[in-house]
């Protein structure tokens, strides 16, 4: 009786039954899944408006026009981006050095003022920036101005970031390299800036992203010739309606913002992160 | 090649005293322990040597050369650390070479040492491994390569073992002394491991509250504490407290002995010059150097004492006994193979012959200055 009995009962367990867990697993990835359509649709719904022509035909033309008319646009936000940037780094890396390893009367007061601009509302700002550009330093509506603008708003964005990798990187790498008869430079290039890299790469991100797709303070300080991406898109949206070239531009900008970020991970970010005390 | 000098050194942070007024001669080519509790100043001792911290006064010379304003890169010295302090973005072989590289070498010639090194290590084949894929040993010896490639004149380590497993620290540490044993090269050595000190030091230095208690070979430290704290600080040791009764003058050349009555003991040992009749006195004995007898009927003699085992732990190799002593609890470490003999229930009455007993002063302090230092260690690791 037994030998019998035993395949029937084998069969029954193989046979996957529609049971509460499978419902489970299918409503939980249903959630996700839903939810990653909702923050993508109105990104999609942008591409296809670019890639039609008024009587719903597909088209690649408005992508023409981008590359033809918003070249500029877009090469002035790469251009102002890479500069504040690199800005930020030569400035946020000595501080947070100074932050970090020198004792600092007054640390806690100065690191809050350095982030005041996070808290400052970006009318504000650009308020306080034309008053200032106009009869102080007499820049306005130039590349300058601009990247004056983006340093002083963003370079907290580095500075945070290097100093929290700065604080755990621990000061045995330093003094090693210092016996070993490295230089404070050469201990400084050498050693601190590769184990730096995740907190470096972490704020030339942030960096990157909030300059990148920066509109409001621009609107305030930037004249005819320093119209960067962003902000030509809202005034073509103001002025022209919106078109699909409009979209496109949109859309360009988006993938450009995607790709670097990509492109990033892939080169900085994960050379840097490997091998590091982080993992 | 170098003679290592610390005169009158001092360090002071803020209102601590880290280091008080040291002072050491260290021979070229000598192997030194600086041995002592947590805290006790040893490991700011050996950075100033390294030129990591500045001392408050005093001077530390190389080869008679004043070195205090010397920068640590020019001093041409290695420093093993307790954490290996590898740097984690580096290759087996770039972190060998590192030291080479900053201070300009040759191509070429970097390539040959960090061969000679790796092979020195027996690593040769992990030279492109990052430090993370290496075993905490395989990384402590690539620090020991990277610490010796640039040729520096003085070695300083600094507890480069107490983050590894005891087989490992025992293999390693013979290791040590064959690299400094064939460079002949002047090294430093921080430690709270006592074992350790004994094993591979030419001379002992024990530290406490930022001062030398006493340097001396092995031997000294160990058979002739000169203190208080290093009688109770290195090796276990018994500390009976008692009174001396009768000072025994000795022949020229040679040390009188002390009568000591302790509870219901007479003890007799070494005098140390420095007691009188009727002073209070701890008399110090170490548990391997307390015979057990079994059999023995107990004459009138100073040393011998009457007792009761109330307490026995077999750890293979020896017996841990507890003996209740006149009132007193002596721990005492029994080896042999008659040791088997006292596993025996019903043989609980011994008698002990106290050897080598040590006999310092009964100050009330240093009773909890040892118990502290006791409990110290146990917590930093």
């Amino acid at each position: 009786m037994a030998s019998v009995a035993a395949p029937a009962a084998a069969t029954r367990d193989r046979v996957p039954a529609f049971n509460l867990k499978w419902l489970g697993d299918a409503l939980a990835h249903g959630y996700i899944l839903a939810w990653l359509a909702i923050f993508a649709l109105p990104f999609l719904a942008t591409l296809s408006y670019s890639l039609r022509t008024p009587d719903g035909a597909w088209t690649v033309s408005a992508y023409q026009y981008v590359f033809g008319s918003f070249k500029e646009n877009l090469l002035l936000s790469l251009q102002t981006t890479v500069i504040t940037i690199i800005i930020n780094l030569a400035i946020a890396i000595p501080a947070a050095y100074a932050i970090v390893r020198y004792p600092l009367p007054g640390k806690s007061f100065i690191l809050s003022a350095l982030n005041l601009s996070l808290y400052t509302p970006a009318a504000v700002m650009g308020v306080s920036l034309v008053i200032a550009y106009a009869f102080l330093f007499r820049i306005p509506q130039t590349m300058t101005g601009l990247i004056a603008a983006y340093v002083v708003g963003t370079f907290p964005l580095m500075l945070v970031p290097v100093i929290v990798a700065l604080r755990d990187l621990p000061m045995v790498y330093e003094e090693a390299a210092r016996t070993l008869g490295a230089t404070r430079m050469q201990t400084f290039w050498r050693v601190e800036i590769p184990l730096l890299g995740p907190g470096i790469s972490a704020g030339i991100l942030l960096t990157f992203v909030i300059i990148f797709n920066e509109f409001l303070v621009t609107l305030f300080i930037a004249g005819p010739s320093t119209t960067t991406a962003a902000l030509r898109v809202y005034n073509l949206t103001r002025t022209a309606g919106f078109q699909p070239s409009t979209a496109a531009l949109a859309t360009t900008m988006q993938l450009v913002s995607f790709a670097v970020v990509l492109l990033f991970f892939r080169f900085f970010g994960s050379r840097y992160l490997k091998g590091t005390y982080l993992i | 090649m170098t003679r290592v000098q610390l005169i009158d050194v001092t360090k002071r942070f803020g209102s601590t005293l880290a280091v008080d007024n040291v002072n050491a001669d260290i021979a070229d080519g000598e192997f030194v322990t600086l041995l002592g509790p947590s805290g006790c100043g040893k490991t700011t001792t050996l950075r100033m040597v390294a030129g990591l911290v500045e001392p408050t006064s005093g001077q530390i010379k190389f080869d008679g050369q004043f070195v205090n304003n010397v920068p640590p890169h020019k001093r041409n010295i290695g420093l093993a650390f307790q954490s290996h302090a590898l740097f984690p973005h580096l290759s087996v072989a770039r972190n060998i070479a590192f030291g080479l590289e900053v201070k300009g070498a040759r191509k070429a010639e970097i390539q040959d040492r960090v061969q000679e090194m790796l092979a020195m290590i027996e690593l040769s084949q992990y030279a492109d491994r990052m430090p993370a894929q290496l075993s905490g040993g395989q990384q402590q010896r690539v620090a020991l390569a990277r610490m010796l490639a640039t040729d520096p004149r003085v070695l300083l380590f600094d507890e480069p073992l107490s983050a590894l497993d005891r087989n490992l620290r025992d293999t390693l540490k013979y290791s040590i002394l064959d690299l400094q044993r064939r460079t002949r090269k002047t090294a430093i050595y921080v430690t709270h491991d006592q074992s350790e000190a004994f094993a591979i030091s030419d001379r002992i230095f024990v530290m406490n509250e930022g001062r030398i208690e006493q340097a001396g070979t092995q031997l000294d430290i160990y058979l002739r504490p000169r203190t208080e704290f290093v009688a109770g600080f290195v090796g276990d040791n018994n500390a009976i407290p008692g009174e001396v009764v009768d000072l025994v003058r000795a022949a020229p050349g040679e040390s009188g002995l002390v009568d000591v009555r302790a509870g219901g003991m007479n003890l007799r040992g070494l005098d140390p010059g420095n007691l009188q009749v009727g002073d209070k006195v701890l008399a110090f004995v170490r548990p391997e150097n307390i015979e057990v007898m079994v059999n023995s009927s107990l004459a009138e003699e100073a040393n011998l004492v009457r007792g009761h085992i109330t307490q026995i732990v077999f750890e293979g190799p020896t017996l841990r006994l507890i003996v209740d002593a006149e009132g007193v609890s002596i721990k005492v470490t029994a080896g042999g193979l008659g040791r088997l003999t006292l596993l025996d229930q019903e043989r609980r009455d011994v008698v002990l012959r106290l050897q080598a007993i040590t006999l310092v002063r009964d100050e009330p302090a240093v009773a909890a200055r040892i118990f502290a230092a006791r409990l110290c260690p146990s917590t930093a690791v």
